[in-house]
């Protein structure tokens, strides 16, 4: 499992990857910047030509300090923002070329994104909430049910289908949130601190549904900045000021529910 | 899609009673004042039209001014001279009197007039009682047909006048006994709803007999009967044309319902126009407020906007939500405005005598509702539009 290959952070070069998993690039940028312009025209530098590869089927952690631009990374990787200047190919589609439908028709179907602050609709129900990307995909209701359905089953909360999220405790609301990004049967998971409001003990189960999807061959890539959380994935990306600064595999991953890491190995 | 974005705008709306109620206030008013004048407009057209056609045909009213000493009494020469048209003439003189029952002293209009009188003055309908025949005309029989306002003032009432002696009082002081032979139902409808008419009908020779002063074969008034196919203004005009040949134009008055009701209809369309203004004003204001909630609830729920976008809702749809939600706040504010107008015209015909045709067309409040959704997506598109330009990210960081 430790195999995965890191990017140099500079010069930008595309190195070959290959793996366990076919070996398939499903997320290819290279020279991201963001620049932010504050007013009174300070500029920010987020990203300053950032190079990542994700390969299909890989459990990767981005970790860095704050205002390391990690949050930036994992935000125009969800195409939920567009780098000032660079490339980023998704799943084999340069995503700058995209107009505003084509963007968000690949949020809808390519990614799943999970949110810290889970950022469920409060009115509806978990059982809506999943299949509100679905209905932005314009399936008929007996097929989101169903799909929403199975997303939650999935999670472990086929018995809450009809709680609101105020019925719901933080684990529950963040096992919704993944069910609505599982739903869609995207590409690529993204998570942003998907345990940061999350007592350890339930952050350990949402972990466990992590290293469980990523079993089933889904591709996941989660920002933390707790070495704990981080320990759980096949790599680690460190960023610092805007670029990648290491890539390092993890060599023993911490695996959920035991207290002493794990042996590696799948 | 559609039905989907029905329902967020519903529990949009439901989730925020109160504000949702206060801001469709303004397009309730608006929408109720504009149906409200349009169907008052109609309803009292409607109850005009209805008392025409019951009067079952159409009339001028000639008569001299009183006012002016110099306009001399019709003679029957200008009778005969506007027999020629299609018209049939009433003769008729009129007098002030006292009249007298028991106790009552009452200043009665007396008018000397001919047997035929409720065949060609259609607004003549007897309550109780006859009018006075051929016989009693030719005779100059001392009987009296007293208006209901009259019965009312001498005797209490139409049922306890009829039979009972009245004496009438001249200003010489010559008094005569009469004896009430029938009362006169109130004008009805809009024409006579407001008139408080203290009068008697005579036959002609009794009022000659009875009235000193009075010269055979002139007349005050000459009420004018005409078919209700027959052209009444070109009739006015011959009517006229040939009065004005026989003395002076200023020396008398035509008068016809057709003229009233246009001036009634005239001060309906004012009142209309000045309603609707006032309609329009607050269909405007009321605009203004569904413009101003929606931007309320836009930026409240950007960082709704901001997951719906993340979660793959196009600009489009975005942009139909929030204007589905105006649209829903404006037809609901429609629809009350339209039942508070219905409710409000129900009051006005049970409560006005002569409005007694209760209508509403359907196009009344296909315009207001057509009204009330045009409000909703003129005022809606803006903050849909914000709302849907709105970048995912910048609106899921919002706080």
């Amino acid at each position: 499992m430790a195999d995965a290959v890191a990017t140099a952070p500079a010069p930008a070069t595309v190195p070959s990857v290959a793996g366990p998993h076919g070996g398939d690039t499903v997320i290819a940028a290279r020279g991201l910047r963001k620049t932010y312009v504050l007013g009174g025209g300070v500029e920010v530098h987020a990203l300053r030509g950032l190079d990542l590869d994700v390969r299909r089927g890989e459990y990767a952690a981005i970790m860095g300090p704050s205002g390391s631009g990690k949050s930036t990374l994992l935000q125009i990787l969800g195409c939920l923002d567009l780098p000032t200047s660079g490339s980023y190919v998704l799943a084999g589609d340069e995503v700058a070329t995209l107009d505003e439908d084509a963007l968000s028709t690949i949020r809808n179907q390519r990614i799943g994104f999970v949110f810290q602050a889970y950022n469920l609709l409060g009115r509806a129900t978990a059982l809506d909430n999943v299949a509100l990307p679905l209905l932005y995909r314009g399936l008929p209701l007996r097929e989101r049910r169903a799909r929403a359905l199975e997303a939650l089953e999935r999670v472990g909360l086929g018995d809450r289908t009809h709680h609101r999220p105020n019925e719901l405790s933080g684990g529950q609301k963040q096992r919704v949130a993944i069910a609505r990004a599982l739903a869609t049967e995207p590409d690529i998971l993204l998570a942003d601190e998907p345990t940061g409001n999350l007592d350890s003990r339930t952050g350990d189960e949402i972990l466990g549904l992590f290293d469980d999807l990523h079993q089933e061959g889904r591709t996941i890539l989660m920002v933390t900045h707790e070495s704990d959380v981080a320990e759980h994935c096949e790599r680690i990306i460190r960023i610092r000021d805007g670029v990648v600064e290491a890539s390092e595999a993890v060599a023993q991953r911490r695996r959920p529910g035991h207290a002493e890491p794990a042996p590696t190995g799948a | 899609m559609l039905l989907e974005n029905l329902k967020t705008a519903l529990e949009a709306l439901f989730g925020n009673r109160l504000r949702s109620l206060l801001t469709l206030s303004g397009v309730v008013i608006g929408v109720f004042a504009v149906t409200t004048t349009i169907s008052l407009g109609q309803i009292a057209t409607a109850g005009i039209t209805g008392e025409l056609q019951a009067f079952g045909a159409q009339s001028l009213f000639v008569s001299r001014i009183f006012d002016d000493p110099t306009s001399e009494p019709f003679s029957d020469d200008d009778i005969d001279a506007l027999s020629r048209l299609p018209i049939e003439i009433l003769r008729q003189r009129s007098t002030n009197v006292w009249a007298v029952a028991d106790e009552e002293r009452v200043r009665l209009g007396l008018n000397g007039t001919t047997a035929n009188a409720p065949q060609i003055d259609r607004t003549i309908d007897l309550d109780r009682g006859r009018f006075f025949d051929e016989g009693d005309a030719v005779r100059g029989a001392p009987v009296i047909v007293l208006s209901a306002d009259a019965a009312e003032e001498l005797y209490g009432g139409a049922a306890t006048a009829v039979g009972r002696e009245l004496v009438i009082e001249t200003s010489g002081g010559n008094r005569s006994f009469y004896t009430v032979i029938g009362v006169k139902k109130r004008i009805s409808g809009a024409l006579g709803a407001f008139a408080n008419d203290l009068s008697g009908d005579v036959p002609l020779e009794s009022l000659y007999r009875d009235v000193p002063g009075l010269t055979r074969g002139r007349y005050d008034f000459m009420p004018i009967t005409i078919a209700l196919d027959r052209d009444a203004s070109a009739i006015e005009r011959q009517v006229r044309a040939i009065l004005d040949r026989r003395r002076d134009p200023e020396s008398y008055q035509i008068q016809s319902i057709e003229g009233a009701l246009s001036l009634f209809n005239t001060i309906t369309v004012i009142l209309q126009a000045l309603l609707g203004g006032i309609g329009g004003i607050s269909l405007l204001v009321g605009g203004i407020g569904i413009l101003n909630i929606m931007l309320v609830s836009v930026t409240e729920r950007t960082r709704e906007i901001g997951l719906r976008k993340a979660l793959g809702a196009k600009p489009r749809t975005i942009l139909q939500q929030f204007l589905i939600e105006a649209v829903v706040l404006t037809v609901i504010g429609g629809l009350a405005g339209v039942a508070l107008s219905i409710a409000s015209l129900w009051a006005v015909v049970a409560a006005v005598p002569f409005l007694d045709v209760f209508v509403l067309n359907p196009w009344v409040i296909a315009l207001a509702l057509g009204v009330s959704v045009a409000t909703g997506v003129i005022f809606g598109v803006w903050p849909a539009r914000r709302a849907a330009a709105l970048s995912p990210i910048e609106a899921l960081r919002y706080e």
